[in-house]
């Protein structure tokens, strides 16, 4: 561990030949302006609700190719492994967290779960973070928080082109351009990406990371029509192909099983903005995206399996931005969606399963007086294959002196069934022939099943089967912010989420050779709670030091009345049953009670620029494995564990750029229970910037 | 009249109640002790196909609870075992299964707490293949199945109340599935999986006086 501290330190001194002064700015909450938290334009200063920003150089910094690698690294997130990267956010699964480039949303999610290696940060100007339930403004899916990655620039920026290599093959290359005139503004980016991918665990057909080539192209272009007008256009395209070639040896048998898998994410938005005064301007949005996933393979059995997934999702939207006077702004805004699924999963995965929403939103900000801010807002979504939904949310800032704020929020947030959740229609041969069944085809398929002679019992869930409402939370988050000069920052928050209306798969019956047949219900009740600490300060103006910590409590609601009931039993270590008490339980699975990390920035004055970062996660129930239907004590935990990182980069006055970085310096693996982190590996960075002349 | 006749089979039933509590209280009854068995064999495997595939004999390994011995597979036509295991499935000698007089069910409570067998005990029969005393499946008898990690667990706070092929009662806790009397980690080798399944481990109690108390 000392031996790591010495290089850091003796790195930056050894290239910091040059000691020139420079004024740089410290990364801290400066008064940035902030989109997302009210889907208007606000300074940090005056935000109600807890929000994070991650901007371009600390992104740049710390060598982050794709979206996965910069939230790891946030306070209050943590990345999940299975069905690609997702995104916990304060303990809510990645399910609840909308992820949004530049205000519109990505649609494409495997089990809940969307893939953020699929973003590339290359052309990213920031990314913001929203905490906290926020349906209220963009509906579905903002249950736990929003993360909305920004890529549009204002400002020319000359040609770049960047290549990387690293470890395992892993090569990246980019070219991002702006060019900004008065009436016109373009910005081109492309991404290639590709790795040889790595397997930690050699004699498993599961849980490796296969090789993968990914393109993404960016184009956007905006033309001022007048002084007052104009309209945009943005197309965003990312394409992926992940081989599979392995090889398994079983009792002295190798099997090869080859798989193919071909993902393309595009989207597309064309909008139009009017400004008719200072105080008024509206603008028109429309949306396309769509998501393609299909898996060809082989299996170990020889068997072929395929699988595809086609996801559209299409919006228009008005929202217009009214600043009544100094004291009272007002937003409100319309908007339809269409949104469509074709799955081998359903029954056919030639019928399209649609669901249309028709929402209207509106917020108002009212001043009352400089040191405090009161903002309420309300959506109503109207939708036509579930229940519909209403979302309030209720914040509010309150400035005691120049130095501590206090800010509490409290928001209702839902989540929408998903297409899988009402339209599955799966049965497992391989797997002893158990069939799951979406809410729209459990009761036709299980009735046509029974006429056929084909089901042995039906369960009394079967008859609570009925549509499915949106799973909803209510949210409340108080925080507490501290800047006692300018070159330090603390907060302290609290933060509790109620969920309800969980919507959970159960046994809703069995055919007559006892397989079993699943639907889902309406039915868990759960919460998560915790503090959340961040620290900033800066040093002098070559060093500063940035740290987080979340502690983090969470719990199935009814497990916890069944364990208060004395109806839930453990084994001690004699394998002899107990009664758990509930100090043994520890709540929801995959969830670290304690997280933090730990930055130090250099920089120097000719451009030369290192850090350090340690992130830990304490231990984590994985398995339940000691014969009851909860995570407690008694269950298989991984381990929590400390990952290291640096990186060094410089800057040449002829445009070019270096940067090499070193991740998980330890070398910390375990291939089971973290199939994705690899071990240590290197990366080396050239960029070359044209210099304006 | 009336009153005499009544106060008469007062007296009676008051009276033969006594006698019938004095009966069944007066032999002073041994404290049972639970017996703990580890490890036995249920259809293990005993080799691998050319394509990796688990090989077993499929026959039950019969035990005899009165004796607490293992009784050979020639005798599994007789009464002289009480409860059979092969791989996951569990079989009691009545019904179906046998000629003893053997019925069972799950109790959900702790060994401990179960003195005495509740009187409206509902004692099933095998009715194989459609049912069994113990049912089958994962999560509906004795025990839970992992899938993602391909692991057997029994599940914790059930007692199999078992009526012996003689008509004795017995009280029964399963701890584990694997050789070496706990259930593997999900990070144990595939291999280790397959040969160390299928090993029972249980402990009981058994009633030999014919009541249903322990």
């Amino acid at each position: 561990m000392k031996k790591y501290f010495v290089i850091l330190l003796v790195i930056p001194a050894l290239l910091n030949a040059q000691q020139r002064f420079i004024n740089d700015t410290l990364q801290m909450q400066g008064d940035s302006v902030v989109v997302t938290a009210n889907r208007t334009e606000r300074k940090l200063s005056n935000i109600t609700v807890p929000v994070n920003i991650v901007n371009a150089k600390q992104i740049q910094q710390a060598g982050s190719l794709r979206l996965t690698d910069i939230l790891k690294e946030q306070p209050g997130l943590n990345m999940t492994s299975g069905f690609g990267a997702g995104v916990q956010l304060q303990g809510l699964n990645p399910d609840y967290t909308i992820i949004l480039i530049n205000g519109e949303p990505l649609v494409g999610r495997t089990a809940g779960v969307l893939d953020l290696n699929r973003i590339a940060l290359g052309n990213i100007k920031k990314i913001e973070i929203v905490k906290g339930p926020s349906s209220s403004l963009y509906g579905s899916e903002a249950m736990a928080g929003v993360i909305n990655i920004i890529t549009e620039s204002v400002t020319n920026i000359p040609v770049q082109a960047s290549i990387r290599y690293g470890t395992y093959e892993t090569y990246d290359a980019g070219i991002n351009n702006a060019i900004a005139t008065q009436s016109v503004f373009y910005q081109g980016f492309y991404n290639y990406f590709s790795t040889n991918g790595f397997s930690i665990r050699p004699n498993s057909n599961s849980r490796v990371t296969t090789p993968i080539r990914r393109y993404t192209l960016n184009q956007q272009l905006k033309y001022n029509i007048s002084n007052n007008t104009n309209i945009a256009v943005g197309i965003r395209v990312t394409d992926e192909k992940i081989t599979n070639d392995i090889s398994v040896s079983n009792g002295g048998t190798t099997i090869n099983s080859l798989g193919k898998e071909h993902n393309t994410d595009q989207n597309g938005s064309l909008s139009l903005h009017h400004r008719f005064s200072n105080q008024l301007k509206t603008s028109f949005r429309t949306y396309y995206t769509e998501y393609n996933a299909k898996q060809d393979l082989i299996t170990i059995t020889g068997a072929p399996y395929y699988d595809l997934l086609n996801h559209v999702f299409k919006r228009l939207e008005n929202q217009t931005d009214w600043n009544i006077n100094k004291k009272v702004n007002l937003i409100f805004g319309a908007g339809a969606v269409w949104e469509g699924v074709k799955s081998s999963r359903y029954d056919s995965e030639q019928i399209r399963r649609t669901n249309t929403i028709q929402y209207a939103f509106t917020q108002i900000e009212w001043t009352p007086w400089d040191q405090f801010i009161i903002n309420g807002g309300i959506r109503f979504d109207k939708n036509e294959t579930f229940a519909s939904a209403f979302s309030p949310k209720f914040s509010a800032l309150y400035k005691i002196n120049t130095k501590h704020k206090l800010k509490l929020s409290i928001g209702q947030g839902f989540k929408a069934p998903d297409f899988r959740q009402i339209y599955l229609d799966f049965t497992n041969a391989a797997a002893g022939g158990y069939s799951v069944f979406g809410t729209a085809q459990a009761q036709q398929v299980i009735g046509n099943l029974t006429r056929l002679g084909q089901i042995g019992t039906l369960y009394d869930s079967y008859y609570q089967l009925k549509t499915l409402k949106p799973e909803s939370s209510i949210g409340v988050h108080l925080s507490w912010e501290y800047e006692p000069t300018v070159n330090s920052f603390v907060s302290v928050q609290l933060f509790r989420n109620d969920i309800q209306n969980l919507i959970q798969v159960q046994q809703v019956g069995a055919y007559i050779t006892g397989a079993q047949i699943f639907s889902y219900l309406n039915i868990g009740r759960a919460f998560t709670q915790g503090i959340e600490l961040e620290a900033k300060q800066k040093i002098n103006t070559h060093i500063n030091v940035s740290t987080g910590y979340q502690y983090l409590v969470t719990g199935d609601k009814d497990q916890i009345a069944m364990i208060k009931a004395g109806k839930v039993y453990t084994r001690d270590a004699s394998g002899y049953s107990r009664l758990l008490s509930l100090s043994d339980y520890v709540g929801l699975p995959n969830n670290n009670t304690h997280k933090a990390q730990l930055k130090i920035n250099y920089y120097a004055a000719n451009g030369l620029f290192a850090n350090f970062r340690i992130l830990y996660r304490s231990n984590w129930a994985v398995n339940n494995t000691n014969g009851n239907d909860v995570f407690d004590q008694g269950d298989e935990f991984a381990n929590g564990y400390i990952s290291l990182h640096t990186s060094v980069g410089t800057a040449y006055k002829n445009g070019f750029s270096m940067q090499v970085g070193w991740d998980n310096i330890t070398n910390y693996t375990d291939p089971l229970n973290l199939p994705n982190l690899p071990g240590s590996t290197f990366f080396a960075t050239l960029k070359y910037q044209f210099i304006k002349k | 009249m009336k009153k005499t006749v009544q106060s008469i089979a007062l007296l009676v039933i008051i009276l033969t109640s006594i006698i019938a509590c004095t009966k069944s209280d007066s032999p002073t009854v041994l404290p049972i002790t639970a017996i703990t068995v580890r490890d036995i064999p249920a259809d293990t495997v005993v080799g691998l196909s050319a394509q990796g595939a688990p090989i077993t004999k499929g026959v039950y390994t019969f035990y005899s609870l009165e004796k607490n011995v293992i009784v050979p597979n020639t005798d599994s036509a007789s009464t002289k075992w009480d409860i059979a295991f092969m791989a996951t499935r569990i079989i009691i000698n009545g019904g179906s299964s046998g000629t003893g007089q053997g019925g069972a069910f799950v109790y959900t409570g702790l060994f401990d707490d179960l003195k005495t067998i509740p009187t409206d005990s509902v004692f099933k029969t095998d009715n194989a293949p459609t049912s069994y005393a113990i049912t089958a499946g994962s999560g509906k008898g004795w025990y839970t199945y992992d899938g993602l990690n391909n692991l057997i667990t029994p599940l914790a706070g059930r007692v199999l109340v078992i009526r012996t092929a003689s008509g004795k009662y017995v009280k029964m806790e399963i701890t584990s599935y694997y050789k070496g009397g706990a259930t593997l980690p999900a990070s144990a080798s595939d291999m280790e999986k397959l040969t160390k399944q299928r090993y029972y481990s249980f402990r009981f109690a058994y009633q030999p006086n014919g009541t249903k108390t322990f």
